[in-house]
């Protein structure tokens, strides 16, 4: 028994080298994209896979380091422990060592937490939860993504502009919505305004009836809305149909494509910020925008954007860094820069949030596009939307 | 006072719009003995189905026609060639048949239309708000309160007033007597499937101009339905009625008063009924 395992045990090293040999030649970088593709969340999940296959074949003929790029999607149907699963599967059998497309921060926050350990990168490039940069931050987790506290930061510097003096905050009931109903509520203070009134409806509410009565009998100037995807778009419908949206100006913390997609103009003339409008006028986005209509016949939304910012910045970093060893990734990415989209963006080595530029967009009719569109009103440089270094405090 | 009525008005027309769902997921139990878990995802199917028939014939009030039947025969059809044959097997077959049909139907959706919700405007009578003496109130919410009503009474006056109706009662209080008697019990069950799918259908239907026709529609409701059945009594229909309202108005009242509690309120009034009748409000004490 003994001898026989000894037997297999050395029959196995002297099989090894020539083995890893012949696998190191083309050997591809493995990006694994634990992403909600079913379900719910399948929206966000899309995005990611929408901006990875479109950098894939950007990508295509010179790989990164000239190894090709794998990406290995899994479906977490938006749920925080598939997604862990998930995650774990990719690094432990696929042997992957980049993870992103993660969709919610729900899930992010438990992937993330496995991340030193598993001594992989986790590349957010749509989690919005401020605490993944603040408490929960560790030095294998990158956010290329504007987050939470950011957008609201974004649209509060354009609300401290504006007339509107009385807001309501609605927040979806987990750690998104309540970051950024807070970080808005202290801005808005600080402005000199007032929040009159904030509720956190429970992620997936299919009746907001009751909220819409409560906003109406606030008599705010303006609603402050955290709400994901799908909750954005039934909320924006029957507060329509309530005749609200008339009376109380809807502000949306994220204003989506796929929003004003769905609800369609009865979205016209909502307010809020954009983590990457696809109407930003650069030429590096104009040449984007052109090739993603080519490829997949819809225009960009935001994290479409987002993602393939992150995708390309991670080939970069690994060219930088010269392989594709964690370690050496991380120290190459710290204080880099990069020309994203939508303008400059920089990774801070203090708590690996992108410092990237914010925006306040609204929601307008163009007859060029099928649907609305946001259509920029102000634009913020980096250093004033992004708070200081671990913390959700602004300068 | 106009905010008690607009609560009130909320809590009715949640509930016309659950009692949709929920009359056939109980009507299933009562006869079929089956938890029928693709239940939801036959109502979004309704959803989707109404937005394509808005979209080719530009009119609402076809889809509301069509669509129940459509989703009533596809429903016969999946009951004959897939339940029908395991009736006999232990509850957990069922469990894992339905469980599976509503997984494929749901991704075929997502795979047909994609991951974009469709928004689906009401019909041009039923846009807009109406003034209620002070109160706006979206018509399209009033048209759910009384069409909850009227299938309600009309499901109701069926049961007891028509032969059918006389059949499928007895089925479901003794399968095998009825069977005796001449009853064809396999097509009562293929029709009462079939009619539970078109009822959930028509909820669908009813649904995607208030939340629009989305992935996960089916989930979210089946959830909600089986509160209000288990509140109401497996089985019976005027159990769903009374369930509807319980839940529609721990819903919106608990989001307007106890905004914390939004989320535990419909499972904690729940608990409290079924601490006295274990068998649900109108449901038959085993």
């Amino acid at each position: 028994m003994r001898r026989r395992r000894f037997l297999a045990l050395s029959a196995a090293t002297l099989a090894t080298p020539t083995f890893l040999r012949r696998a190191w030649a083309q050997a591809p970088i493995k990006i694994g994209m634990p992403a909600a593709l079913s379900g719910g969340y399948a929206q966000y999940g899309i995005q990611a896979k929408r901006a990875a296959d479109l950098f894939a074949k950007d990508i295509k003929a010179k790989g990164i380091l000239g190894r090709p790029v794998e990406f290995i999607f899994e479906d977490t149907a938006g749920d925080p422990a598939t997604a862990v699963r998930k995650a774990q599967k990719l690094v432990e059998k696929d042997g992957v060592k980049f993870l992103t497309g993660v969709a919610l921060s729900s899930e992010a926050l438990a992937v993330s937490a496995k991340c030193p350990e598993w001594k992989v990168i986790f590349m957010s490039t749509i989690n919005g939860a401020g605490t993944l940069t603040t408490k929960s931050f560790h030095r294998y987790f990158f956010r290329v993504n504007t987050s939470g506290p950011m957008g609201a930061r974004a649209v509060s510097l354009y609300l401290a502009e504006s007339p509107m003096k009385r807001f309501f905050a609605l927040g979806a009931d987990y750690a998104w919505g309540r970051d950024s109903v807070a970080s808005f509520t202290s801005q808005i203070t600080a402005a000199k305004k007032d929040i009159v009134g904030t509720d956190f409806p429970p992620v997936g509410t299919k009746d907001f009836a009751s909220y819409i009565a409560k906003i109406r009998q606030s008599r705010a100037d303006g609603v402050f809305l955290v709400l994901p995807g799908q909750d954005a778009t039934i909320y924006m419908k029957q507060a329509h149909q309530f005749g609200l949206n008339r009376e109380v100006k809807p502000i949306m913390e994220i204003l989506e494509l796929e929003n004003m997609k769905a609800v369609g103009d009865a979205m016209v003339g909502a307010i809020g910020s954009s983590r990457y409008p696809f109407t930003v006028d650069t030429p590096k986005n104009r040449e984007f925008v052109k090739r993603f209509h080519e490829l997949h016949g819809v225009y960009p939304d935001m994290f479409d954007g987002e993602t393939y910012e992150g995708l390309e910045w991670l080939a970069q970093v690994i060219t930088k860094a010269g392989t594709d060893d964690v370690e050496k990734v991380i120290d190459a990415w710290e204080d880099s820069t990069y020309e994203g989209l939508e303008g400059p963006f920089l990774m801070r080595k203090c708590d690996h949030q992108a410092v990237q530029p914010g925006f306040a967009v609204e929601c307008v009719k163009d007859p060029k596009y099928p649907h609305p569109i946001p259509k920029i009103l102000a634009t913020y440089p980096g250093d004033k939307v992004t708070p200081k270094c671990r913390t959700e405090e602004f300068s | 006072m106009a905010n008690a009525v607009e609560q009130l008005l909320n809590a009715l027309a949640l509930a016309g719009l659950l009692f949709l769902v929920s009359a056939g997921l109980s009507l299933v139990f009562g006869i079929l003995r089956v938890v029928n878990f693709a239940h939801g995802v036959f109502y979004m199917l309704g959803a989707y189905l109404g937005f394509t028939t808005v979209a080719l014939t530009g009119w609402f009030w076809p889809a509301l026609v069509v669509v129940p039947p459509a989703v009533g025969v596809l429903g016969a059809v999946l009951e004959s060639s897939t339940l029908r044959f395991i009736y006999r097997r232990p509850p957990i077959y069922q469990l894992l048949l339905t469980f599976g049909l509503a997984l494929i139907l749901e991704e075929s959706i997502r795979v047909l239309y994609g991951p974009t919700a469709k928004g689906v405007e009401p019909p041009p009578l039923l846009q807009g708000a109406i003034n209620l003496g002070g109160l706006l109130y979206p018509r399209y919410r009033l048209f759910l309160v009384v069409l909850g009503c009227a299938v309600g009474v009309a499901v109701l006056l069926f049961l007891r007033l028509t032969r059918a109706g006389l059949v499928i009662r007895a089925v479901a209080q003794n399968h095998e007597m009825a069977d005796c008697l001449g009853a064809d019990v396999a097509r009562v069950r293929t029709l009462v499937f079939g009619a539970a799918c078109a009822l959930a259908g028509l909820g669908g239907v009813a649904a995607a101009p208030m939340t629009t026709a989305y992935l996960g529609m089916g989930i979210g409701v089946i959830v909600d339905a089986f509160v209000v059945v288990v509140v109401g009594g497996l089985g019976s229909i005027g159990g769903s009625m009374a369930g509807s309202l319980i839940v529609g108005a721990a819903q919106t009242w608990g989001a307007f008063y106890l905004p914390e509690t939004a989320m535990v309120i419909m499972y904690a009034v729940m608990g409290v009924i079924l601490v006295f009748r274990p068998w649900g409000l109108l449901g038959e004490e085993e």
